[in-house]
């Protein structure tokens, strides 16, 4: 519950307050925000499974984060950012929709 | 004893494992509902198992995060069962009375960054221009768009911009011919006697007391002043111009069938110096107008107002030839 508050009061803050974001991490703001929501939706399943643990929690989410930004970096040095960006998007998406899966059987039994 | 052992026997193996401190009933009840699940759940798992075997290889082997399930495809089929009942209860147990613990409060950190992150994204893509989180190759590309663009329309403005400056030549040239059309027609218009006109000339009054003077004399003295560069002519209230004819009336003398009789007042329009000497010469038509016994005065001016106007007749058979 704390969890889906903290959610709820991130979105409210970051639409109300309008924080500007540094233009050097701004190219990896949206692969981040993906890496994440692939880190949440892992530990949603984890946590239907009685599996979840929060210490991995947190380092899969930080984890994920720093990798995806760095391969978008990395991408951008090799001047095939565009591309590189689009696999990582494609891979996360890939992962996001196999645990959303796994979400929907535990709770919809189907 | 032997006979109450045999009916035990079957159970066994069904309620292998099973306590005996259970009773049998539940015991068995509980197996047949494990076996049911187990075969649905079974069931479900082949129906998933393509989807799911690839999905779970991938996750496996990418960076995993630790928080990824493992037990679901290698664990029994009675615990999956058992797992799926749980999974939802467990779900909502953590929803709803809030616990403050540890977990908690990180997930929850973790999320608020994540809904932070999220919303910045989702407003900066929906207000601000698509340019401010693109990247440096895509800039590049827009501005060379953008330049094409322009160099485009830069070719468009200067063809635009000739056609404008030929269209205004041409509207030129056109007022230019409209005013030299309306300035001749002011000029034919004088010739015409369709329009006054004015400028230094003289005035020739002819007083006749005793009506000695004929349609010829005033012929005369139209001719001579044309003759000296007359311009516009008018005698009393009659304009006169190229086709005006002159006859002998009861009193006085018709000019083109109105009849004007003494004095005859001429406005000339023409050079007066030299209207008066021509009307002056010896044997010119002063002379012979006193001649007849009539009063005539001469005198310069530098504005005469020819005034009389004729109507501007459409000829019935001549036509311009050209």
């Amino acid at each position: 519950m704390i969890a889906v508050l903290g959610l709820v009061v991130g979105v409210v803050v970051g639409l109300l307050v309008r924080p500007e974001v540094p233009a050097v991490v701004e190219p990896y703001l949206p692969i981040a925000v993906v890496a994440a929501l692939d880190a949440v939706f892992g530990g949603l399943r984890a946590m239907l499974d009685g599996i979840f643990d929060d210490k991995v929690f947190v380092v899969s989410f930080l984890s994920n984060v720093v990798v995806a930004a760095l391969i978008v970096f990395l991408g951008d040095k090799l001047g095939v950012g565009a591309q590189l960006s689009t696999g990582v998007v494609v891979v996360l998406g890939i992962r996001i929709f196999s645990n959303a899966a796994a979400i929907r059987r535990h709770v919809f039994r189907a | 004893m032997s006979s109450p052992l045999p009916p035990e026997e079957p159970k066994k193996p069904s309620g292998e494992g099973a306590e005996s401190a259970q009773e049998p009933s539940s015991a068995e009840k509980s197996t047949r509902e494990t076996t049911a699940k187990s075969a649905q759940a079974h069931a479900e798992q082949n129906a998933d198992k393509s989807a799911d075997a690839s999905a779970e290889k991938k996750a496996e082997a990418g960076a995993e995060p630790g928080s990824e399930p493992d037990g679901d495809s290698g664990g029994t089929e009675e615990r999956g069962a058992e797992e799926q009942l749980s999974g939802r209860r467990r779900l909502a147990q953590s929803l709803w009375p809030p616990k403050v613990t540890r977990a908690q409060l990180i997930v929850a950190l973790l999320l608020f960054v994540l809904g932070l992150g999220l919303a910045i994204q989702v407003r900066s893509n929906s207000e601000s221009s698509a340019l401010r989180g693109a990247r440096q190759e895509d800039l590049v590309r827009i501005l060379d768009e953008l330049d094409d663009r322009t160099q485009r329309l830069e070719d468009e403005k200067q063809r635009l911009d000739d056609q404008r400056t030929e269209l205004e030549n041409s509207s030129d040239q056109a007022e230019e011919a409209r005013k030299q059309t309306i300035e001749k027609e002011r000029q034919l218009g004088v010739l015409a006697g369709t329009v006054a006109a004015q400028g230094p000339g003289i005035t020739l009054t002819v007083t006749d007391s005793t009506g000695a003077v004929e349609a010829d004399m005033l012929l005369d003295a139209i001719q001579e002043l044309r003759a000296a560069g007359a311009e516009a002519i008018q005698i009393n209230d009659v304009r006169v111009v190229a086709g005006t004819y002159l006859e002998d009336a009861e009193g006085g003398v018709r000019v083109d069938g109105r009849k004007v009789t003494s004095p005859f007042r001429f406005k000339v329009i023409g050079k007066p110096q030299d209207l008066e000497p021509a009307l002056n010469i010896p044997g010119g038509v002063v002379q012979t107008l006193e001649k007849e016994q009539a009063t005539v005065a001469v005198a310069q001016a530098e504005k005469i107002v020819v005034d009389a106007l004729r109507r501007a007749n459409r000829p019935d058979y001549a036509r311009s030839s050209s």
